[in-house]
Order: structure tokens, then C-alpha cells, then sequence
């Protein structure tokens, strides 16, 4: 067991001449929330997809709980216990919300189509576990009231709850939440900071959340690294980048 | 009955098996293909033609005849499934012409555009095909409500986020584009077994939309409307048989019809007739269990009375 959960070391990404993400470097242990912030194009969602695996970084490893990953695919990451929310809610619309968080735990599901086809002993015994496991997932996140609900139907901070409650469901070793105030009203921004400090709570994982609203950022994270136009230029913990001079000067301007 | 009713009601049930593997892999797994009648040809006449060949009865060949179309669906999904939507269309409308263009060269094996006749006769076909329909239904919703039924909504609906919850979108797909070419062999079995020659021009590109359309009429959500879209749109022209229009049978018009009908669907209920409605049971479960409890509750009250 590596002591860190996740750990990169200097992953770079180009789209064509453009340097998205340029040498970052980042390591998170576990129970530890940190933070990545910086004004639009710095390259923060770039990270997230190049940490779940969406794009291969161009330079740079990878190491997920001390394997090294950087050459697996999508699929495999998220199957070693990352877990991930977009930046625009990505619910199944098709699906209802504890389906939805059933979707989490379906690709470790311990039957074959073939079973499926006949409704088996087995599928019956692992349905049962499925439903049980999601349904305690939305009752500790206080979501079951939902639970027949349609997605679309949904306000959107109960949305992105959703949300947060399906990346939880598989158990996953590392959650990335992409921007999850994003489009919520001050009120519904305090009641997600208590929400993300409940999760730290009930399960037991590492938190990298990326954000541009301050209160949140500086609420719940121990760490903190900025990004601006790809590089990171600052990171420590809040208080230290509350009064760094080049966070500053990124997001308020040079001093005359 | 008469023969035909039950011929009648044998197309039907054709139909109905035809949809539920259409629902399977477009329905579920949103995978548009306009190709399924080639794998009920590739099914139906390997069947038949090994049969008369080899001499032997014609159930040991329908294995064959849907393994190799199994085999032949495996091949051909391995580099489409990876494809978007709507090329993966294109490329099913090109492997099911080729499959009919294949099926008029070989025609010394499969006697071309005469048609191949040497298929047995087989009694009480009427059961066999309604045992199917009702086995491939039953084996359909429960997939739709296993895991993995969710795991094709997800992907239907978002591949991206699909991937990022662990689930293999490709193995996915491919088992579901299998399955379905499993279940049109099948059925295109049942078409030889029913009008007894094999024809190429039966299992052309026409043949697979009106599938489609059967499934968006119904709705692409529901089984249930599938298969009563199925049902009631393959007897619907055959009824109208008698009834003439400019001097034609309505039967003539039934590509007509069946157009007016989804750009009906289309304009003014895009989710289909159904929507997303499923028929269930759970009433009757219910009525039951009340008419229990109130049995229960008379004899209780009938020996407080003694």
C-alpha cells in the first residue's frame, strides 16, 4: 500500500498548440479534501479528464493507490475505485434516481447475462444486495425521498446530489467532483458544504473537488492548488493561499 | 380456425419475436440497426440448406444456423460498435445488402432469386411459434429490469459517463448486437418454416426498417408497446385485405400507412404510443392478497361466531 491515494507526477496535455495542462503535480492521502482552483481555461477539468482517463496525458505518470496507471483506459480506472461528477450534470435521464445510483454498483455485479435472461436464483440474491446497498446510499445522503424520481424532473442541487450519490454507490477510494456549486444559490452552497463534509463522515475516501466559488473551496479543503493558463502557480493550505501574492495577482490583478 | 388465421396469427408472433430483439438493441442499448433481416437470412438458410444437404432433421441445423449467425454478428460488431450512432446505422443498411447480394451470386447453393423450397414441413407450427414468442418476451423484460438492462439505459442515454461508472460500453454492446441477431435468426427460421420457400428479396433492407418502425410506433422504452405495435401493425394491413381504395386492396398501400403513422408518432408523441409504460401484474398480485386476507378475516369471524 502506497501511502497516497492518488499521486501524478508532472502530467502535461496539448491540444494542438495550446498547452492545456503543463507538468502538474499532485498527491492526495487518504480522509484528505483538496482543492483545485483558477480562473476559466486554466486547465482544471483538462486535469479531471486526464486523471479519469477521458485523454492519455501527453508526459507524466499516473499512479492510482500506488499502481501505476497511466496507460490504462477509462474503464479500468474507474473500476480501481475513482469516481467522478461533470461539470453539467451526466444523470441517465432515462433512468430513475435509484436506478440511477444502482448504474454504480451494476458493473461488479455477480451475474451473467445468460442468468439474467431467466430471472435465477442468483440475479434475484444480487438484485436484492444491489437495491439494499443503493438504498442505503441515498438514505445516509438523505436523498430517498427521491428515490422514484425522474432525474429531469429534479431541482437542480438535488440533481447534483444525485449525482454525488452515484459516484458514492461503488465505493469508490477517491471522489472528483467537477465544479458541484456551480449554478447553485448561496444557500444551496452551504447546505453542499455540509453535505461533502457529511460524505467525509460516512465513507471513507479522499475528496479532490474543482471550484471557482471561494466559500467552498475555502470551507472544506485542507489543500489547495491553483491553476492559471495551465501552470500551477500557487498551492498550500487556505490560508496560506488567501494571502499568496500570485493568486492574488491572477485573480484581482496586478497591484499598481 | 381456418389455415388462414393461423398463418396469420404465426406472422404475427414472428413479428412479436423480431421486435424484442430490435427492442434489445435499439430500445435498450440505442443501437439503430438497419441490418437485422440479414442475420433471419443468415439463420434461415444456413438452417435449411445444411438440412437438405446433410440429410438431417432440421432441428440439429437451426443450432448451427444461429450459431453462425452469432458468429457472423460477433464479427461484424467488433469494429462497428465503436462507432457513432448514426455510422453504425449506415454500415448495418451496407452488411444487410450485401448479405441479400451474397444470397442471389452463391445461387447455385441457395437457388438465387427463385427462391430455396427445400424446407420441411413441420406440424402444429402455431405452437412452436407462440412458445417462442411468449419464452423471448419473458427472457426480454427480464433483461430490461436486470443489471444489465440498466448498464444499456446508461449507455444509451450517456456513453461517456457510462464509461466513468466502470461499465464496458464495447463488451456491452456486442453481447446486446448478438443477442439480437440471435433472436432475428430465430425468427427468420420461423419465416421458412411458415411460407416454406426462402426468398432474398424477403429479408431486404424493408424488412429491417419496418422492424424499426414497429418499435418507434410502439415506443423505444417500452416492451410492451413493442410488442403490441408488432402485433397489431403486421395484422392491421392483412385485415384490410377486402377493403379496396382507387381499385387497390389496401394491403398495397401498407408502406403508405406505415409511413403516415410515424410521422404521426414522430410530430405528435415522439416517445411512441406507450411512452415509457410497462404492463405489469403487481395488481393482480394485489387483488389476490385482498381477496386472501378477506377469506381469512370471514373464517375468523365465522368462528367467533360458532
Amino acid at each position: 500500500m502506497s501511502e497516497y491515494i492518488l499521486k501524478t507526477e508532472e502530467i502535461s496535455k496539448n491540444f494542438g498548440g495550446v498547452s492545456a495542462v503543463d507538468k502538474f503535480s499532485m498527491k492526495i492521502s487518504e480522509g484528505e479534501i483538496q482543492g483545485i482552483i483558477g480562473p476559466n481555461g486554466a486547465g482544471k477539468t483538462t486535469i479531471f479528464n486526464l486523471l479519469s482517463h477521458i485523454y492519455c496525458p501527453d508526459t507524466g505518470t499516473v499512479e492510482l493507490n500506488g499502481v501505476d496507471v497511466t496507460a490504462k483506459d477509462q474503464i479500468t480506472i474507474a473500476s480501481m475505485g475513482l469516481s467522478r461528477t461533470f461539470q453539467n450534470t451526466r444523470l441517465f435521464t432515462g433512468l430513475n434516481v435509484l436506478d440511477n445510483v444502482k448504474v454504480g454498483l451494476d458493473h461488479n455485479g455477480k451475474y451473467s447475462i445468460i442468468e439474467a435472461f431467466f430471472k435465477l436464483p442468483r440475479v434475484r440474491r444480487e438484485e436484492k444486495r444491489i437495491e439494499a446497498e443503493a438504498k442505503k446510499c441515498l438514505e445516509v445522503l438523505e436523498l430517498s425521498k427521491y428515490e422514484k424520481a425522474r432525474p429531469s424532473n429534479l431541482p437542480y442541487g438535488i440533481q447534483r446530489r444525485v449525482e454525488i450519490a452515484r459516484a458514492l454507490a461503488s465505493n469508490p477510494k477517491i471522489l472528483m467532483l467537477d465544479e458541484p456549486a456551480a449554478g447553485l444559490n448561496p444557500e444551496e452552497v452551504f447546505e453542499l458544504i455540509d453535505f461533502i463534509r457529511d460524505i467525509k463522515k460516512n465513507f471513507k475516501l479522499s475528496i479532490l473537488i474543482i471550484e471557482h466559488r471561494m466559500d467552498l473551496i475555502m470551507n472544506l479543503c485542507d489543500y489547495i492548488y491553483v491553476q492559471d493558463f495551465g501552470h500551477t502557480i500557487a498551492e498550500g493550505t487556505p490560508e496560506e493561499i488567501q494571502c499568496n501574492p500570485a493568486v492574488l495577482a491572477a485573480y484581482l490583478g496586478e497591484e499598481e | 380456425m381456418s389455415s388462414y388465421q393461423i398463418s396469420l396469427i404465426i406472422q404475427a408472433c414472428i413479428s412479436v419475436i423480431s421486435i424484442t430483439g430490435i427492442f434489445a438493441l435499439t430500445g435498450l442499448a440505442g443501437m439503430f440497426s438497419l441490418g437485422q433481416a440479414a442475420y433471419m437470412a443468415i439463420g434461415s438458410y444456413t438452417t435449411f440448406i445444411l438440412a437438405n444437404r446433410l440429410g438431417i432433421p432440421f432441428w440439429f441445423t437451426a443450432i448451427i444456423g444461429i450459431g453462425f449467425s452469432a458468429l457472423i454478428a460477433f464479427i461484424a460488431a467488433l469494429p462497428t460498435v465503436r462507432l457513432r450512432k448514426d455510422y453504425f446505422s449506415l454500415i448495418t443498411i451496407g452488411l444487410g445488402q450485401a448479405i441479400i447480394a451474397l444470397l442471389i451470386t452463391f445461387s447455385k447453393v441457395t437457388n438465387g432469386a427463385q427462391g430455396f423450397t427445400k424446407i420441411p414441413k413441420v406440424k402444429n407450427l402455431v405452437w412452436i411459434a407462440l412458445v417462442i414468442t411468449i419464452i423471448m418476451v419473458i427472457i426480454i423484460r427480464n433483461l430490461k429490469y436486470s443489471r444489465f438492462g440498466r448498464m444499456c439505459i446508461a449507455l444509451k442515454n450517456d456513453e461517456l459517463a457510462a464509461k466513468s461508472f466502470a461499465i464496458n460500453v464495447y463488451r456491452l454492446k456486442i453481447t446486446i448486437y448478438i443477442l439480437a441477431s440471435i433472436i432475428a435468426s430465430i425468427s427468420g427460421i420461423l419465416i421458412g418454416l411458415q411460407s416454406r420457400v426462402l426468398l432474398p428479396e424477403t429479408f431486404g433492407w424493408t424488412a429491417s426498417s419496418e422492424q424499426e418502425i414497429f418499435l418507434f410506433f410502439g415506443g423505444t422504452n417500452s416492451l410492451t408497446g413493442a410488442v403490441v405495435s408488432a402485433f397489431s401493425l403486421k395484422i392491421l394491413p392483412e385485415l384490410l385485405r377486402n377493403v379496396t381504395l382507387f381499385g387497390q386492396s389496401m394491403q398495397e398501400y401498407r408502406t403508405i400507412l406505415y409511413c403516415i403513422l410515424i410521422i404521426l408518432v414522430l410530430n405528435f408523441r415522439t416517445a411512441g404510443l406507450f411512452g415509457e409504460y410497462e404492463l405489469n401484474f403487481n395488481f393482480l398480485k394485489k387483488g389476490f392478497h385482498k381477496l386472501k386476507s378477506k377469506k381469512s378475516a370471514k373464517k375468523n369471524n365465522g368462528r367467533e361466531d360458532s
